[in-house]
């Protein structure tokens, strides 16, 4: 029955299918060959049920208020901000990239909004600073990363609904803070010994007049991290209320304050939204359909037994967790990953005492790491698109931070407390 | 001909406004609560999160058939990218047929999900409003979506795509672009 | 019960048992009353039936949410279920009954008699559940409801101007309103971080899910309110239940009745080591309140006018239910 189900699966991704088929139909198929008798209305029930959890609204509105960022002068006003500190220091364009995608990171909850806002401007700033192509794109891929580990991150929202009732997503979005800022601070070194060892010629240094001028530009988009952080952690709203106010917050800057987007505008770019919500929701969907079918089979016990044993110890249970997701998310869309792979592990995590804040943030790392390596992680495609680059050229300079990452993802499983100290 | 381009046209502007106006009454339910209870200290959107869900479940179900028209499902194609035209155009072809089917299939099923839920008279429990009007979106969007993937295989064979594989109706597959334009946010998968 | 038709067979004990096999759901997990319930209700079919029949209960998530456990009922896609009122409150309207405030005794004795024996449940509820397909063989408590917060409810005064997160329905917002009190509505998932950070003020359940779900470490004050109580129905699909066999029939009856019992014990034991859980828990103490009864009164006279606004506003109820239980009630409280 597994092997039907995977069969299906795979075989309809590899062609190309688009992901909500197989999703849907594999489970459907393996329904109506081993449980004839099982009414096919509990499945489609589980349509509703996949998207029905509150904390899913988080998804549509911060990607609306990313959208509206985008639109506006955000990324462009954060860019001049802190290029003006940093781009005179060795690697300054290229730690000026790591950190705009650190917080433009901690505006939006996906790596490929942060590929557009951040990558294209900043890619020509490299271009002229004297930077190989492949070396900019490879940087500003796993840069993007980022935005999956720093609050908001829908990688999250979405672990927390598979893992079920008492999973705080603000827990998991406070949790990912310190892993956040480990990989800036680690790409940030390797950019400035790598400009060293390629003697890229250093910018010039910004006078503080200038530094003051594009400060009381970003000042407004800065307070954003702040608000939504803050929010959450003082209790004035939830996560999904954060994401309403992220939404209000964008709208007021760019509508009425920087006058960048005119009213008329805003429907257009709602709908962008929507469109992508709706093709992430149906895998939301459908991922619940598959995972039910999953446990209605006790798969998932079966699977856990086969790979973890009964009584496995909590950093056996991470290290296979780190591996099953690293390598799902260089197929699959990371969304899928997670619903599908997480309820697998829950019940095993559990006995094993591992912390599930802990566990979210390895498969939330994990999840990133994927999706931006080769040969065929969604981000590197992303990249593909829209630098109009052929993927070679995409993939060539990856290896030395997709190494940087696999070690700092060592570090976060043995030290549980990189992800736990600021909610303890 | 006329007639069915006007047909095609409306309900496109009317899926396009479902979506957008779906995103932007959850903002207004989602704010307009945390400020009734911040600022107000009042209860008085107590429909907001059942209007949102609604809001969600209609997106979702009445965008599949949209997406499909955009080319906008998200796909593993790191193998379809390096195959030759031939075989782009047959796999897009197979693709949008078996996906066709399978929507009317879902479509089906769904309808009788829906129809036991009509019949067990289950409202929801802020606004009591019958359970079933959020559900009956499941079958009309995998309907459309049917009919959408049927449209997707068909102008596949149409002369305006000889040299040319079409993802969806508006979609022509960017390997087939002379010069690829810049693409923008809204043409990427999130 | 329903039918008694198969008292004449009398081959219960050592007769012939079919192999069968059931699945048994439950909202709850492994250790919480009705998981542990289930694990019981094993083990007696199993030893009643030489081993022939065996049940194997389900852990809450297995299979979807609430809603969708009380559809896999309907639907045959499971034998028996766990399932409170609250969620299928949705398909009958009646199930809000427990939800009213100091409706039914604040005596937990009392209650348990009234769910075990009265009429108005056990017949007349019975058959409004099985117009849909499910048949509820049992109604019992899981323990009376407290309300945890920082202000120490003691008075109907003391909520006044207070956030509560509740499930959300017109009858919570009006019976809440009677406080003064305002019902927001909030994510389950999201509810121990509001009340750590005040998003909201406070909140109800019984003690030993209080204490599990660790509320009490970001509340001062736990008030053992005994406003209301949370029922959990022993359900079975109907067309199973009717099509099964005399003596199966009769093993199944039988050891419902046997567990009113059991359970009423079992969560006596949890709500008690909750209580004794959360008093021990002195890195995040908490102060529990216990009504005196002439504070009960206080509240039962601010919410007896909701009582009658759902026998006469709520749709879709069944007055004559009300009234035979309220009756019944009475009887036992001795008024
Ligand atoms: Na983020
Ligand atoms: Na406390």
């Amino acid at each position: 029955m597994l092997a039907t189900l995977l069969s299906i699966m795979i075989v309809l991704l590899f062609l190309n299918f688009p992901m909500m088929i197989p999703l849907m139909l594999a489970p459907v198929v393996v329904m109506l060959i081993f449980n004839p008798n099982l009414n096919m209305d509990l499945l489609m029930g589980q349509l509703l049920t996949g998207i029905s959890s509150s904390v899913l609204l988080c998804v549509p509105l911060f990607i609306f208020a990313a959208d509206i960022m985008t639109s506006g002068k955000t990324s462009n006003r954060l860019l001049d901000f802190i290029g003006s500190f940093i781009g005179h220091i060795r690697g300054g364009y290229a730690v000026t990239t790591a950190a705009a995608c650190s917080v433009f990171g901690a505006i939006s909850g996906s790596t490929q909004a942060a590929v557009v806002a951040i990558g294209r401007p900043m890619r020509d700033r490299m271009l002229k600073a004297g930077y190989k192509d492949s070396s900019a794109i490879a940087l500003i891929i796993n840069a993007s990363d980022v935005a999956l580990l720093i609050p908001p991150s829908i990688g999250m929202i979405i672990y927390a609904l598979a893992a079920g009732s008492g999973v705080s997503v603000g827990d998991l979005f406070i949790a990912g803070i310190i892993p956040g800022i480990m990989v800036f601070l680690a790409f940030a070194i390797y950019s400035v010994i790598y400009a060293k060892a390629k003697d890229i010629p250093l910018a010039e240094r910004q006078g503080w007049g200038e530094r003051w001028k594009f400060f009381r530009k970003a000042l407004l988009p800065l307070a954003f991290p702040v608000i939504i952080v803050g929010g959450i952690y003082t209790g004035i709203f939830s996560p999904v209320e954060a994401s309403g106010i992220a939404v209000l917050y964008a709208f007021i800057l760019e509508v009425f304050i920087f006058r960048t987007i005119p009213l008329k505008k805003i429907p257009s770019i709602a709908l962008s939204t929507g469109l992508v919500t709706s093709a992430v929701f149906v895998l939301v969907a459908g991922g619940q359909l598959f995972s039910w079918v999953l446990g209605y089979a006790r798969i998932p016990q079966q699977i856990s037994e086969a790979v973890l044993g009964t009584d496995p110890s909590a950093i056996y249970v991470l290290i296979v967790v780190s591996i099953f997701f690293f390598i799902g998310c260089m197929f699959v869309d990371p969304i899928v990953v997670i619903l599908v792979l997480t309820p697998i592990f829950i019940p095993a995590a559990e006995t094993a005492g591992v912390d599930l804040i802990h566990l979210g943030i390895i498969i939330t790392f994990q999840a990133a790491l994927g999706s931006a390596t080769p040969p065929f992680g969604v981000d590197i495609f992303t990249a593909s698109a829209v630098f109009n680059k052929p993927y070679l050229e995409v993939i060539r300079s990856t290896p030395p931070y997709i190494l940087i990452l696999l070690l700092i993802g060592v570090l976060l499983i043995f030290f549980p407390q990189l992800s736990l100290v600021l909610i303890n | 001909m006329k007639i069915l381009q006007w047909v095609d046209k409306a309900f496109m502007k009317l899926e396009e406004f479902i979506l957008s106006f779906a995103i932007i009454l959850i903002s207004f339910m989602i704010i307009g609560n945390v400020i009734a209870r911040e600022v107000f200290n009042s209860g008085a959107f107590y429909f907001a999160y059942e209007v949102s869900q609604f809001a969600i479940v209609i997106a979702t179900f009445m965008g599949i058939a949209y997406a499909a028209r955009k080319g906008r499902h998200i796909s593993m194609s790191a193998f379809y990218d390096f195959a030759p035209f031939k075989v782009r155009k047959v796999m897009m072809i197979i693709i949008n047929f078996v996906a066709s089917i399978f929507m009317f299939i879902l479509a089906y099923f769904s309808y009788s999900f829906v129809m036991f839920e009509y019949n067990t008279g289950a409202v929801t429990t802020s606004l009591e409003l019958p359970r079933y009007l959020m559900g009956v979106f499941i079958p009309i969007g995998f309907l459309t979506a049917g009919i959408q993937y049927l449209r997707n295989t068909y102008i596949n064979f149409t002369a305006k795509a000889k040299d040319t594989v079409y993802i969806g109706i508006d979609a022509p597959d960017y390997n087939d672009q002379k010069k690829k334009q810049d693409i923008k946010l809204e043409d990427i998968n999130l | 019960g329903g039918s008694d038709d198969g008292e004449s067979n009398g081959d219960t004990g050592n007769g012939e048992f079919e192999e069968q096999s059931w699945q048994f759901v439950t909202e709850e997990l492994q250790g919480e009353v009705q998981y542990e319930y289930a694990a019981e209700f094993a083990n007696r079919i199993s030893e009643k039936t030489d081993g022939a029949i065996t049940v194997e209960p389900l852990e809450f998530g297995a299979l979807g949410s609430e809603v969708d456990q009380a559809q896999l009922l309907q639907q045959g896609g499971v034998e028996l279920a766990v399932m409170s009122p609250g969620f299928t409150g949705n398909q009958v309207q009646d199930g809000q009954i427990f939800s009213l405030h100091y409706f039914f005794p604040s005596d937990q004795e009392q209650v348990q008699e009234v769910l075990t024996n009265s009429e108005a449940l056990n017949q007349d509820l019975r058959a409004k559940y099985e117009e849909h397909g499910i048949s509820p063989l049992s109604y019992w408590t899981e323990g009376a409801m407290a309300w945890s917060s920082n202000a120490g409810i003691e008075s109907p005064d003391d909520w006044s101007g207070l956030n509560i997160r509740v499930q959300e329905s017109p009858l919570m917002r009006e019976t809440y309103a009677a406080y003064g009190a305002t019902v927001q509505s909030l994510s389950w998932d999201e509810l121990y971080t509001a009340l750590d950070r005040g998003t909201v003020d406070a909140q109800e359940n019984p003690i030993f899910f209080i204490q599990s779900a660790s509320f009490h470490e970001v509340q001062n004050t736990v008030t053992v309110s005994n406003h209301n109580n949370y029922v959990a129905m022993t359900t079975v699909n109907t067309d199973w239940y009717n099509g099964l066999d005399d003596n199966v029939k009769e093993v199944v009856d039988e050891t419902v009745a046997e567990m009113q019992d059991w359970v009423f014990e079992e969560q006596t034991a949890q709500n008690q080591e909750g209580i004794n859980a959360i008093e021990a828990d002195t890195d995040n103490p908490t102060e529990i309140i216990e009504l005196t009864d002439e504070q009960i009164e206080e509240f039962r006279e601010v919410a007896e006018p909701v009582h009658q606004y759902y026998r006469d506003e709520v749709s879709d109820i069944d007055q004559d239910i009300f009234d035979k239980l309220q009756e019944e009630i009475a009887d036992v409280m001795g008024e």
